[in-house]
């Protein structure tokens, strides 16, 4: 072997040595919340959340589910589960469509304005929630929606607007247009073109969307805080809520289940979706 | 000595043998066009010599040292691609002297070449622009220019004028020509424009599969091509190809019977034998009172004006020729024509290897 | 987002349809109504007296100088820079690490990318939770390293006032190099691969052409990468609230937290206006230059 192919040689496996670290340092913190969360309540009493558990059991996550203490009640994450739920459908039912239908009738129908509409919305796109919070609480509860699951799905579909907008008009942007004209001449409209050309072809953009709205609402604390009321509190606010009432004893393996009970759904999300997660999130920014 | 040396060099791409046993010798100072179809393996064989592809079999020598397992940087090649490749974010000056800043070279010979290279490609006015800032023959120039400044022996060439527009082409091929003669370079060149390869060319080899047909002065191609597939790949154009039957001197193509005289065989023919007989259109003729027995009678069948000419176009039995006419003449052709093939440029192949006798 | 911009309606196709215009009018009307509404009415009362409730006497600067006098705001606006300044270099840097080390062919390439990507799909509260158990003095690392023997180990950052705001980077880092690497990644196989060949004639080792050649070709995608984070890191909420809900007292408070505990706990609304307005502001001016940047680069 030369000295050149030796030294390429030492380069690979050091190359590989530094991947791996990382991905150590990566994996860590989800490991080490599963081997807490496998652990009994005797072992949580004095330990350090490096330790492997001695016995391993799912005990944990059975309290975590059913009857760990948000507070007040003690019913277990499993009402924020389905709260969330509850949330997560309509909204990204609803966000997705919106967003489908501005993005298409921005990249292929003349409207007057719609490069400033499209600078409007990029920067809607970046606004802080806490701008425009208290607004949105007067506005509701002027309505009289205040704190309901109506209401909280509201603000989802809102603040996710601006960003489904984008991402749709940036997709459907990039369909030929020679299509839109075929099917004017085949005397089609508005809606049918939507209907029946745009929509076939958007099943990636459409799954590249859902994953992204799925993640961010399923996600979403502060949101979930203000405007849901307390009978639809999504699973990360019963989650926060768990973790830190400091009653006595500090059930870390409690906490750690209910951690990982509240990360599984968008987790299993994004190892089943692979590569359409990777395309949202680069969506975004990659662009040209 | 020969400046680049190629000994049984072999590659594949896992089953796909992409060059098979190739011997080539370029002499220092040649300019060698590799040419042949896509897929020929020509940019392969390009890439094995710049060091950019390893080899399965085989040795390399460049400038007599052996450089077969050495990296590209190491052999004292220079290279001109393609798409330029220039480094986008680094001004004219910058491109040429980054390789040179890289390898310590001290700052005063840096700047010496550079200048020197820029005033001979005529660059010296554009070294503080960006690569985005030039046209594309400029950014060719530089690309050059950036080779040049490396000093190497041999200069390798991929394709560098395809990305440009043909007036463009035909001026970039002038400047190529005189540099070469100027410099006295050693060049290795790959191109599937023939005609780009036979102005440019002291010696083109013809490839085809892997393999090199013929590796030869573009006139000795042109004029005795030693494979069928070199015979019609060079020329345009492409030579007229008949079945014919040997006789004692002559060859019987239809019925006619044309004397070869002067033919050069590389073994003694075989009266009877089956031959592919290749002629060029300029050697096909309207027959002007030879004996009949040396003319064809073919059907004319379209003229296609070329200016100077016009390549006239026969069907002769199952096959169609073209012939290149006087346009007067040509004009009023049709019906059944006699045809005159002028049998001392007369080329011979065996139909089944392919190879001229 | 920013090609959005400038993709202007150029000789495209497009007809004229009343349907694809109302289509278009409840999206309008929320952008509007929602947004451009709301922000004008809370830039408006952070400059009334406002308390409790909102009164609509203009005051001028009054909440602004009462906001950068109270302590906690102090605190929390200047950890908002050196939590920034910190989150994104480290983020960055790992971030164009990777995206350098997966762009030189590896093997298990896809694992690697599952691995250092997951993070992006857990929420901000339990990424909080967990880099607080982990950091934590009494379970976590200063915990471990102590049950190796070096009982002097000390490293309670999180327990510390001076300190606090600084866990939160390695919890920012965790959760957001995977992005930047996919980011960055993109953009390097993108790079034309006859410039790699170009530098290897030349005898450029592959370290130089990353730094020398191929990343500042990627520049404005590593501004695009800054800003992303840069804005994550104003519009911070969760990951505070879940690491150290500003503690210990208010020492790693950031205005995200600021605006929301003023405006709902502490129900003064003229300031956490204010505080609002002055984060608007923050990521305008990081938003605005870079669109115009981004617009200018793409016509030239």
């Amino acid at each position: 072997m030369t000295t050149a192919s030796r030294q390429a040689r030492i380069g690979r496996i050091g190359l590989y040595a530094l991947l791996v670290w990382v991905c150590l340092f990566f994996s860590i913190p989800l490991l080490v919340v599963i081997s807490t969360s496998l652990k009994t309540s005797d072992e949580v009493r004095t330990f350090s959340i490096f330790t492997l558990p001695a016995a391993p059991s799912i005990a944990a996550w059975i309290k975590a589910w059913a009857s760990a203490c948000t507070g007040l009640n003690c019913g277990g994450v499993r009402v924020g589960f389905w709260n969330s739920v509850r949330i997560l459908i309509p909204s990204v039912i609803i966000s997705v469509t919106a967003g489908s239908v501005t993005g298409y009738a921005l990249s292929h129908w003349r409207i007057r304005g719609a490069n400033v509409i499209m600078l409007l919305l990029l920067l809607c796109a970046f606004i802080p929630y806490q701008v425009i919070l208290y607004p949105l609480v007067k506005t509701f509860s002027t309505i009289g929606i205040y704190s309901s699951l109506p209401c909280i799905i509201a603000v989802h579909v809102i603040f996710g607007l601006p960003v489904m907008s984008l991402l749709f008009r940036n997709f459907y942007a990039g369909l030929p247009e020679e299509l839109v004209k075929a099917a004017r001449i085949d005397g089609a409209g508005f809606w049918r073109i939507f209907v029946s050309v745009m929509l076939p072809m958007s099943v990636n953009i459409l799954i590249v969307a859902t994953i992204l709205q799925t993640t961010g609402i399923w996600n979403d604390y502060l949101l979930g805080l203000i405007f849901a009321g307390r009978d639809n509190m999504p699973m990360t606010v019963q989650l926060n809520a768990i973790a830190t009432t400091s009653t006595g004893i500090i059930e870390y393996n409690v906490n750690t289940a209910a951690a990982l009970l509240t990360a599984l759904p968008p987790l299993l999300v994004y190892f089943v979706s692979g590569r359409y997660f990777v395309r949202g999130i680069t969506a975004g920014a990659v662009k040209g | 000595m020969s400046a680049v040396s190629v000994v049984g060099l072999s590659k594949s791409f896992g089953t796909l043998q992409v060059l098979r046993d190739i011997h080539l010798s370029i002499d220092a100072g040649d300019f060698t066009v590799l040419l042949g179809p896509s897929g020929c393996g020509k940019t392969t064989l390009l890439n094995a010599i710049a060091g950019l592809e390893d080899t399965n079999a085989g040795v390399i020598e460049i400038d007599g040292a052996d450089v077969t397992h050495r990296e590209p940087s190491k052999r004292g090649i220079a290279m001109v691609f393609q798409s330029y490749a220039l480094y986008p974010t680094m001004n004219v000056r910058k491109n040429l002297s980054f390789g040179l800043r890289v390898r310590s070279v001290p700052r005063q010979e840096v700047t010496r070449r550079v200048d020197w290279a820029a005033r001979l490609l005529q660059i010296d006015e554009l070294l503080e622009r960006k690569p985005s800032q030039l046209s594309g023959g400029q950014r060719q120039r530089v690309a050059i220019g950036r080779a040049l400044v490396q000093q190497a022996k041999v200069f390798l060439f991929d394709e560098p004028l395809s990305n440009l527009d043909a007036k463009l082409r035909t001026e970039m091929r002038v400047e190529l020509k005189r540099l070469h003669k100027e410099l006295g370079a050693t060049i290795v060149y790959v191109t599937h424009d023939q005609i780009e390869a036979m102005t440019l060319a002291t010696r083109i080899a013809v490839m085809r599969a892997g393999r090199i047909e013929q590796y030869a002065a573009p006139d000795d191609l042109y004029e005795t091509p030693q494979t069928l597939f070199v015979a019609a790949f060079v020329g345009s154009p492409a030579m007229n190809f008949m079945p014919g039957r040997l006789d004692s001197g002559a060859v019987h193509v239809g019925r006619a019977r044309l004397p070869l005289n002067g033919y050069r065989f590389r073994s003694s023919p075989v009266t009877g034998q089956e031959v592919v007989v290749g002629i060029r259109p300029e050697h096909v003729v309207l027959a002007r009172g030879e004996p009949p027995e040396q003319t064809i009678v073919a059907n004319a069948l379209f003229m296609e004006p070329m200016g100077a000419d016009t390549l006239g176009w026969f069907q002769f039995g199952e096959h169609r020729l073209s012939a290149r006419l006087i346009p007067q003449v040509a004009r009023g052709l049709s019906g059944e024509v006699r045809l005159s093939l002028l049998s001392d440029h007369v080329s011979l192949f065996d139909p089944a290897s392919e190879v001229r006798l | 987002m920013a090609t959005v911009a400038s993709q202007a309606v150029g000789r495209a196709y497009r007809p004229r349809s009343l349907a694809a215009k109302i289509a278009l009018t409840p999206t309008i009307l929320v952008m509007l109504g929602c947004y451009y509404a709301s922000i004008t009415w809370t830039v408006y009362i952070s400059m009334t007296r406002s308390f409790l409730l909102p009164v609509y006497h203009f005051a001028g600067a009054t909440q602004y100088h009462r906001l950068f006098a109270t302590p906690r705001w102090q605190v929390a606006y200047t950890n908002m820079f050196l939590f920034g300044a910190l989150d994104i270099l480290g983020t960055l840097a790992v971030g164009v690490l990777l995206a350098v080390l997966l762009d030189r062919s590896v093997r298990f390439e896809g694992i690697f990318r599952t691995i250092l990507l997951y993070p992006l799909s857990i929420s901000f509260i339990v990424t909080g939770l967990t880099w607080q158990w982990i950091l934590s003095p009494t379970i976590g690392v200063q915990q471990l390293v102590r049950s190796f023997g070096w009982s002097d180990f000390v490293f309670d950052w999180i327990t510390q006032p001076d300190t606090a705001i600084y866990t939160l980077v390695f919890a920012g880092i965790w959760h957001q190099s995977g992005l930047i690497m996919a980011i960055m990644l993109a953009g390097l196989r993108g790079v034309d691969r006859e410039i790699w060949r170009a530098a290897r004639i030349e005898g450029i080792p592959v370290w130089r052409t990353y730094i020398s050649i191929v990343l500042p070709i990627l520049r404005p995608l590593m501004v695009t990468c800054v800003v992303l984070i840069a804005i994550a890191v104003v519009k911070s909420y969760e990951l505070v609230v879940a690491m150290t809900n500003g503690g210990p007292g208010f020492s790693s408070d950031l205005p995200g937290k600021f605006v929301v505990d003023f405006e709902f706990e502490r129900a003064n609304i003229g300031q956490a206006s204010a505080a609002a307005t002055v984060m608007l502001g923050s990521v305008l001016a990081i938003v605005v230059p870079y669109l115009y940047f981004e617009l200018a680069r793409k016509n030239r």
